[in-house]
């Protein structure tokens, strides 16, 4: 797989990724009038074809994660699984008590829920990880309560690649009778996952983000007599009314095989990955004032977040053409704002501005990394030198 | 490129900011708000600027409005600088709405250089009336 895009090199493999030509395949297979197009719900032979492909795409999953299948809900992806997940468990829970923990450092699509859930009169417990942006555990305990019902702590951090020990997490919650989610957008099909003997109850990911389509994801809900999730959509009987709505056959299949895929490739994707940014870390890491976010030694590898002083991130983004890189400030017209995680980690507002995240993919060559380190210490340099900071 | 939040003239004039850097001048004058930095000084040959050179830190707007500045004033009167506005600039530059408070902070630091400018030229002024 190459990037077809010979004009840019692409290194923002954490927000999305490019479809695998076999998943486009299998996709294309579907549509269409010769394809298996049925409605998979539909009491016929067009749709227990289709119904089949469902299976398929449930059952590789499941092997990816270490599951079985029918512990999967398809949804339109992680922020709708996010979304299910804690809002369906804490309104289930409500009469057992309000108290609910999440991190400082998740995804939007987490925060953002945990503040809907606070106007609807839940109390939100939001932890602070290390500088590292690791949580230490003695922090979560310290901030469990009796009537703490749902945890949610994310796998691998989007923005510096940081992974939390969810095994642990999860024995903590569990022995104080709270559930857990874990939002694995970032890491479902990149890091070994074996939900059976993991002390998890909720699990969020989504197929765009391991060489599978945007649109379809799915939410891992755990067999346990005490888990149950209010709906958030109603309208029909499909997946047992607990995300009703005509199932995107063409979508599940294909983040059914690149789940395959992933399993596949996953160990030989680590090495490589793990070559790369180590290799784009040894080209930038003598620059004056660079500093790493996050943490190489518990983070995925096909992550690198850095940021240097005296530089500005919008200007560094433009700068660094025609990689595509992200930037550590949220960085539109209207916004200018530093990212909410780096400053969790302790990060000034000009050094969360000046950072850059660098995420790398399984189509990175060395060359585009090679290529990456030069642009880098390019732009920074030339920013510098038009910086008041640097030569007043 | 439907959603690129830059011009072409702005994407050019960040690309080569031939009239970025510093010089040691006393027509050197530095601003800082909203998170913008900007450092204007120039040379002058009588009422005339001769050389104007800038330093920033802030977004590409503010840098390519920095260099188009200096493209613009250089070998215009001095006297230009106290009462410059943006107008132009952002109609020149199409910068978004959303971006003139940072804009402005660029006008403000090609007023203050007027300013520190008179200033000067009135002490040397009553220096040698004294």
């Amino acid at each position: 797989m190459t990037n077809a895009a010979a004009d840019l090199v692409y290194l923002d493999y954490a927000a999305t990724t490019p479809v695998d030509p076999r998943v486009l395949e299998t996709m294309l297979r579907l549509q269409g009038v010769q394809g298996d197009f049925g409605n998979p719900s539909a009491m016929h032979r067009a749709g227990w074809r289709s119904h089949a492909h469902v299976e398929l795409a449930a059952e590789r999953l499941g092997a990816l994660l270490g599951t079985s299948a029918d512990r999967l809900v398809w949804t339109s992806g992680a922020t709708e699984s996010n979304n299910l997940a804690i809002i369906g468990a804490a309104r289930h829970r409500r009469h057992r008590g309000r108290h609910l923990v999440t991190m400082l450092t998740e995804h939007k699509a987490v925060t953002d829920v945990f503040r809907a859930l606070q106007r609807e009169g839940f109390e939100v417990s939001w932890l602070r990880p290390g500088p590292n942006g690791v949580l230490d555990l003695g922090t979560l305990q310290a901030a469990m309560r009796a009537d703490t019902q749902l945890v949610s702590i994310m796998h691998v951090n989007n923005e510096t690649g940081v992974w939390q020990d969810i095994a642990k997490i999860g024995e903590c919650c569990h022995a104080r009778g709270a559930l857990l989610h874990v939002d694995a957008a970032q890491s479902v099909g990149k890091l070994p996952l074996a939900l059976a003997e993991l002390s998890v109850d909720l699990m969020s990911m989504t197929a765009h983000k391991l060489y599978g389509p945007k649109g379809i994801g799915a939410l891992y809900v755990a067999k346990r007599p005490d888990l149950h999730l209010e709906p958030l959509l109603f309208g029909g009987g499909q997946q047992q009314r607990l995300r009703p709505g005509t199932l995107p056959v063409p979508l599940i299949a294909g983040f059914g095989h690149a789940a395959a895929i992933a399993a596949d490739c996953m160990l030989s994707d680590l090495a490589q990955l793990r070559t790369l940014r180590d290799r784009l870390w040894a080209g930038i890491s003598d620059l004056p004032g660079i500093r790493l976010n996050g943490d190489l030694a518990m983070s995925y590898p096909g992550l690198l977040n850095v940021s240097v002083a005296d530089v500005e991130g919008e200007s560094l983004l433009l700068a660094l053409e025609p990689l595509c890189v992200a930037t550590g400030s949220a960085c539109n017209a209207q916004n200018q704002e530093p990212s909410y995680v780096l400053r969790a980690l302790g990060l000034s507002d000009a050094a969360a501005q000046g950072a850059i995240r660098f995420s790398i993919g399984r189509p990175t060559t060395r060359d585009e990394i090679d290529f990456a380190i030069r642009q880098y210490r390019h732009a920074v340099q030339v920013l510098r030198t038009m910086s008041p900071d640097v030569a007043a | 490129m439907s959603r690129d939040p830059y011009s072409e003239r702005v994407r050019a004039l960040f690309a080569s900011p031939l009239h970025a850097g510093s010089m040691s001048t006393p027509y050197r004058v530095l601003v800082d708000d909203q998170g913008i930095r900007i450092e204007l000084s120039a040379t002058l040959d009588g009422d005339v600027i001769q050389r104007l050179r800038f330093r920033a830190w802030g977004c590409p707007h503010v840098v390519a409005a920095a260099e188009w500045i200096c493209t613009q004033l250089e070998g215009e009167s001095a006297a230009r600088l106290q009462d410059f506005a943006i107008t132009e600039l952002m109609q020149s530059l199409a910068v978004p709405v959303e971006k003139s408070g940072r804009i402005l902070v660029v006008e403000d630091a090609v007023r203050a250089l007027g300013a520190a400018i008179k200033v000067s030229s009135t002490i040397a002024g009553q220096a040698e009336q004294d």
